[in-house]
């Protein structure tokens, strides 16, 4: 059975929103602000010192102690994959799927489709994030809680592209569960 | 083992937390930049205000930790424009990417996997193309109230008065589609 209409999220927004904050403040108290995406680069910093070290030891960012060890942040990713799949579990959502509603509304049943654009979006993201010195998570929302300079001119490109992006891709308006 | 387990904890809390309220989920994350669905952009907006709150009361406190990131105005706007175009197109960042494969889709673990190969594109590029880019228009590591020396206040009100009139104009629930 395919799904064809957007559900509502477990939590209502006022109690999404109030809770991520909270664990931003417990974040912010206990270490630092959240951040997500630098652990990718990690991870293939570690490799990549292990395969190419004199090529790493000179490279501007791989250099750095921080990409060549596992610390905090890579066991925050880890809690967040095994924090999402116990959530997705307990609320009854844990779902094998392959494509998304609006997907499917605009662009048609091809799963394939969907594969390879999330592929491309990927790479984008990855890229982009780590560009920006941070990602929504790291830039964006750490960057509103302390009120960093940074987050202004991110906030602009971020959701100005994003948005036409959407706009673009995205034509045909799915049925949403109000 | 400490830091371990600080890591799993708090992330593991942000993981249920993207979760549960909305945000690791494709569908709302399109239907908030199409601005058709609004429940991610309330919710981003009161994560937004507590996210500020919570920080200017734990510095006033004396216990926040700060990590600022600098603000290479170049690179951070083809960065943002850069991960906007990969948003758009699959409705996920890093964070929710990562949840919604832990939850079962497919697609945004064939997203995790091109992040992998734009952090390599990332590391390959820095020497020749990201690294000069990013040393052009550099502000540093400031906070807006520092750069513009102002009062945290003159920030954090405006701020809150534009999230809670964004929560008012898109009110509307039972709006048709």
């Amino acid at each position: 059975m395919q799904e064809k209409v957007v559900k509502k999220s477990p939590l209502p927004w006022w109690a999404a929103g109030l809770l991520l904050g909270i664990v931003q403040i417990l974040a912010i108290g206990l270490k630092k602000p959240i951040g997500v995406s630098t652990q990718f680069v990690v991870v293939e910093g570690i490799a990549l010192h292990k395969a190419a070290p004199d090529y790493s030891q000179n490279h501007g960012v791989l250099k750095n102690e921080k990409y060549q060890k596992l610390g905090y942040g890579w066991w925050l990713d880890v809690g967040l994959v095994a924090g999402a799949f116990l959530a997705a579990l307990l609320a009854g959502r844990w779902r094998i799927r392959k494509t998304t509603i609006w997907w499917q509304a605009s662009r048609g049943a091809s799963v394939r489709g969907r594969m390879i654009a999330g592929f491309i979006g990927g790479f984008l993201i990855l890229l982009g994030a780590r560009m920006a010195h941070g990602c929504t998570s790291g830039q964006f929302a750490s960057g509103w809680a302390q009120l960093s300079l940074s987050v202004v001119p991110f906030t602009i490109t971020l959701f100005g592209f994003g948005m036409l992006t959407a706009f673009v891709v995205y034509r045909k308006i799915p049925e949403i569960e109000k | 083992m400490e830091t371990q387990m600080l890591g799993l904890l708090v992330g593991g809390l942000f993981g249920a937390a993207l979760f549960l309220g909305g945000l690791a989920d494709p569908d709302k994350i399109i239907g908030t930049l199409r601005l058709k669905d609004f429940h991610a952009m309330r919710t981003i907006a009161v994560f937004v205000i507590v996210g500020m709150l919570g920080f200017w009361f734990l510095q006033l406190a004396g216990v926040a930790n700060m990590d600022l990131k600098s603000a290479n105005l170049v690179a951070v706007l083809v960065g943002g424009a850069l991960l906007g175009i990969g948003f758009g197109l699959t409705g996920y960042c890093p964070g929710t990417g990562l949840a919604c494969a832990a939850a079962g889709r497919l697609d945004a673990l064939v997203t995790v996997i091109g992040m992998f190969f734009g952090a390599l594109a990332f590391i390959l590029l820095y020497p020749l193309v990201i690294e000069p880019l990013d040393q052009m228009m550099q502000y540093g590591k400031v906070t807006l109230p520092e750069y513009t020396s102002t009062a945290r206040g003159v920030w954090v009100v405006p701020i809150v008065v534009g999230c809670t009139l964004l929560l008012y104009v898109t009110r509307g629930k039972k709006k048709e589609v």
